[in-house]
């Protein structure tokens, strides 16, 4: 089986390599029958991986442990749900995954075009193939990054890392990965664009939901990550700006701020160097990303053994996309020129642009305090640094974001926007007192923030009702304006939704990071100790033993809480310890909408231990970011929602009916 | 009219460009911790600054107190060298005597103590390289 595995893998290899030659010399030449013949070998290169990635599959699912990198990931006690994500749980597994959604995105994008054969998404598929045969290679000629090794006789079974052991942590890596490879097919069509000079729409529609695509599993990971490092972890936060955490929110700031380019792009026809420049830098970071996270350059802590090869591999691949797209863009530049004057610095075009600077900016000093301060300047910078920056670009975002859909294209009239702002600024003031009785009051920085969202809220309301009236045009009623506001354009429904959700995290992230309340004591066991934050007060009844996951054992110690002499609930911090992993500390949360009570021992206990260090922390509004996240992920999913042809009509009528309105909302013609 | 809306858009872009650049490198220059090994410190050249060292934590060096934790940690590259490190943030689910760990904060050669501000054991992240022994307590 490891054979067939490895033979696979170097025909994966061969036929991503025959079919870029065909598509390049078909698409150069135009002709058709080469592109066909390429994209035959796009199923063959679909094919093996489906096949390599089958044998790796079946032998976690047969407890083959033949396979090394099964024995590393698996043993025999797992359930086949964490079987199955053994798949993933190491390097090489994952560079397969990878391999294999390359190939599954690539495949559907060749037999979308079969029957159309363009040499737009002909050049597309090419650079897909070039990205898949660069995997494929990493795994055929880089034996350390092959998940068809032999085991070494006589190892035992690892198993999984209990911390993984996670539902999240499962389905975190394959969103992760879906989303970088969607995020990749923008990056295909703007070389494919660029190469044949095409600086129409075309590129963009194409590519467009699949950025959406890439941008909504991409966000899905990233949340389950954070909740993740919340509820399984336990280091009292979701977020610690940890080099694996900075580099896959890299490609996120970067994709968002694609996204609204390509709207620039597809309606304006503007900033066009803008939306290629981003395809390329987003798909540019992904790699990055696992440059990051998997060469282990960055976090000298991990002790790892530097593999030469792998090293050599991603660091080429990186400076060949960068290359590529700096070649490619002198290149084409006056192709791609358009007018990127902006009339007026109170307009739509303009608030697009300042976002997309912003975002761009952002996510090159993450990358930048990322990976070139450890490695450029031997230093390092941490969260503290990190926060100071992100703090007031996520407010001046989050306005950013609250205003930007109020404004016209082009241009907007004083007066017309001080009448929207109206409604948003009410907002922000009845949110005021709101933020105040939830004790809120303690923090300047703070309270700017949550005022801030307050008025972001009421934009997006204001965003939904002009929305509605100018779908339900001078005689229709409100009701069915509201109706057709959100059943007509689905990028504008979607955008109520992120914009929504947006608000909701940063609410959310500043709660939980300005106001957090944290207090460590020293619990002696003895019934009746208690410990206090912040007005809860915790009760130590007594400790018993259970059982865990995995054939762990489980000490539990529990806890009264109540709160302003109010019983508020039990809580059981425990410790579990593993047969071969040993003890690792679990925290407990009680949750609420106001905050949560997250408590966790800060060394493992067992019942000879005379005392247990305890730590306890409240997180006001922490749950608004989970929501938040959500709600991004809905909006993304109502985006990609394919649309019945009446509704395409309507959203049509709507879209000329508000070309015809005074312009608040209405769309230039492009 | 164009070349004006052009120019505006430049010194825009270039305001925004410059005001943020001059914050970060402030920030990073400013924040920045030097990353040393724990034989780097007895030198004193890194007195009162940020300091980022790996290390391990030596047994029965663990206290803990209200004010936080405190423990001595090892150099890792072989040479002698120890620093004691006081820490009050949250704990790692990992940490643990002779664990490696990487502390972050403010060195004081006076009582040769580093005072953490950030404290991290070797991460749960599934990309380790080869692993030839079976993943330890620490892992």
């Amino acid at each position: 089986m490891l054979v067939l595995g490895r033979l696979s893998l170097t025909l994966a290899l061969v036929f991503s390599l025959a079919s870029v030659l065909f598509l390049a010399l078909g698409t150069r030449w135009d002709r058709k029958d080469l592109i066909r013949n390429g994209y035959y070998a796009v199923y063959a290169f679909f094919l093996t991986t489906v096949v390599s990635s089958a044998v790796l599959l079946q032998a976690f699912l047969k407890k083959d442990f033949s396979f090394g990198y099964v024995t590393e990931n698996s043993d025999a006690s797992l359930s086949t749900f964490y079987r199955i994500a053994g798949f993933w749980a190491g390097q090489q597994g994952s560079f397969l995954l990878w391999l294999l959604l390359i190939a599954v995105v690539t495949v559907v994008i060749a037999l979308l075009d079969l029957g159309k054969v363009q040499r737009l998404v002909a050049g597309a598929v090419m650079v897909l193939c070039a990205t898949g045969a660069v995997f494929s290679a990493l795994m055929v000629f880089n034996a350390a990054s092959s998940p068809f090794a032999k085991a070494v006789p006589g190892t035992q079974p690892f198993g999984l890392n209990p911390l993984l052991l996670h539902p999240a942590m499962v389905l975190h890596p394959p969103a992760l990965f879906i989303g970088y490879v969607g995020l990749s097919v923008p990056f295909a069509f703007a070389v494919s664009a660029l190469l044949l000079g095409d600086a129409g729409k075309t590129w963009v529609k194409l590519s467009q939901k699949w950025a959406v695509f890439g941008w909504l599993a991409l966000s899905l990971g990233i949340g389950l990550g954070a909740w993740w490092a919340y509820v399984v972890l336990s280091f009292g936060g979701y977020w610690g700006w940890d080099p694996v955490e900075n580099t896959s929110l890299v490609p996120w700031l970067a994709a968002t701020a694609l996204l609204h380019s390509f709207t620039l792009y597809r309606t304006r026809g503007i900033f066009k160097h803008w939306a290629l420049g981003l395809a390329a830098a987003t798909f540019f970071f992904t790699i990055l990303a696992t440059w990051t996270t998997r060469t282990g350059l960055i976090q000298s802590v991990h002790a790892f053994e530097k593999n030469q090869l792998l090293v050599v591999i991603l660091t080429s691949f990186l400076v060949a996309i960068a290359a590529v797209t700096v070649g490619l863009m002198a290149w084409r530049w006056r192709r791609f020129a358009s007018h990127d004057e902006v009339e007026s610095l109170l307009s739509r075009d303009f608030m697009y642009y300042v976002t997309d600077l912003l975002l761009t900016l952002f996510a090159v000093a993450v990358a930048f305090g990322t990976v070139v301060v450890p490695l450029a300047m031997n230093r390092t910078v941490g969260p503290t640094t990190y926060n100071a920056i992100a703090q007031p670009l996520g407010v001046v975002t989050l306005a950013l974001i609250a205003i930007c859909p109020l404004l016209a294209w082009r241009k907007t009239e004083g007066a017309t926007l001080l009448r929207l702002l109206v409604l948003p600024a009410v907002f922000a003031a009845a949110s005021v007192p709101l933020w105040l009785a939830l004790g809120f009051g303690s923090s300047l920085r703070g309270m700017v923030g949550l005022v801030v969202c307050g008025f972001a809220a009421g934009a997006v309301v204001q965003f939904v009702l002009r929305s509605a009236r100018t779908a339900a045009g001078k005689d229709g009623s409100l009701w069915s304006g509201l109706g057709r506001a959100f059943s007509g354009s689905r990028s504008r429904t979607a955008a109520y939704f992120v914009h929504f959700g947006m608000v909701l995290v940063v609410a959310g992230l500043i709660g939980s990071n300005v106001y957090k309340v944290e207090q460590s004591a020293i619990v002696r066991v003895k019934p009746g100790t208690t410990a206090s934050v912040s007005g809860y007060t915790l009760t130590y009844r007594g400790m018993h033993n259970g059982t865990g996951p995995q054939s762990s054992t489980r000490a539990i110690a529990t806890f009264d809480v109540s709160r302003g002499g109010v019983p508020a609930g039990v809580l059981e911090p425990r410790t579990d310890v593993y047969p071969v992993a040993g003890a690792a500390v679990r925290a407990v949360i009680l949750g609420g909408w106001k905050q949560d009570l997250f408590v966790v021992a800060d060394a493992p206990f067992d019942k000879t231990s005379s005392t247990i260090a305890l730590r306890m922390v409240v997180f006001p509004l922490i749950r608004f970011v989970w929501l938040g996240s959500i709600l991004l992920c809905v909006g993304a999913a109502v985006s990609l929602w394919p649309k019945a042809r009446r509704q395409e009509q309507e959203a049509r009528e709507v879209v000329a009916a508000e070309g015809d309105a005074d312009g608040g909302l209405g769309r230039a013609s492009a | 009219m164009n070349k004006k809306s052009r120019t505006r858009l430049l010194v825009a872009t270039g305001f925004i460009v410059v005001v943020f650049v001059v914050g970060v490198v402030f920030l990073v220059q400013r924040q920045g911790a030097y990353y040393r090994q724990v034989s780097d410190l007895a030198a004193g050249q890194y007195n009162g600054k940020n300091v980022k060292v790996g290390g391990k934590v030596l047994n029965g060096t663990i206290t803990r107190d209200t004010s936080g934790v405190h423990f001595t940690i090892q150099d890792l590259t072989g040479k002698p060298g120890t620093v004691k490190v006081t820490y009050a943030g949250q704990m790692p689910n990992t940490f643990n005597s002779g664990v490696d760990v990487v502390v972050v904060g403010k060195y004081a050669s006076g009582d040769q103590t580093i005072t953490a501000d950030q404290l991290q054991t070797k991460c749960p992240s599934k990309y380790k390289a080869q692993a030839t022994t079976p993943p330890t307590a620490t892992q």
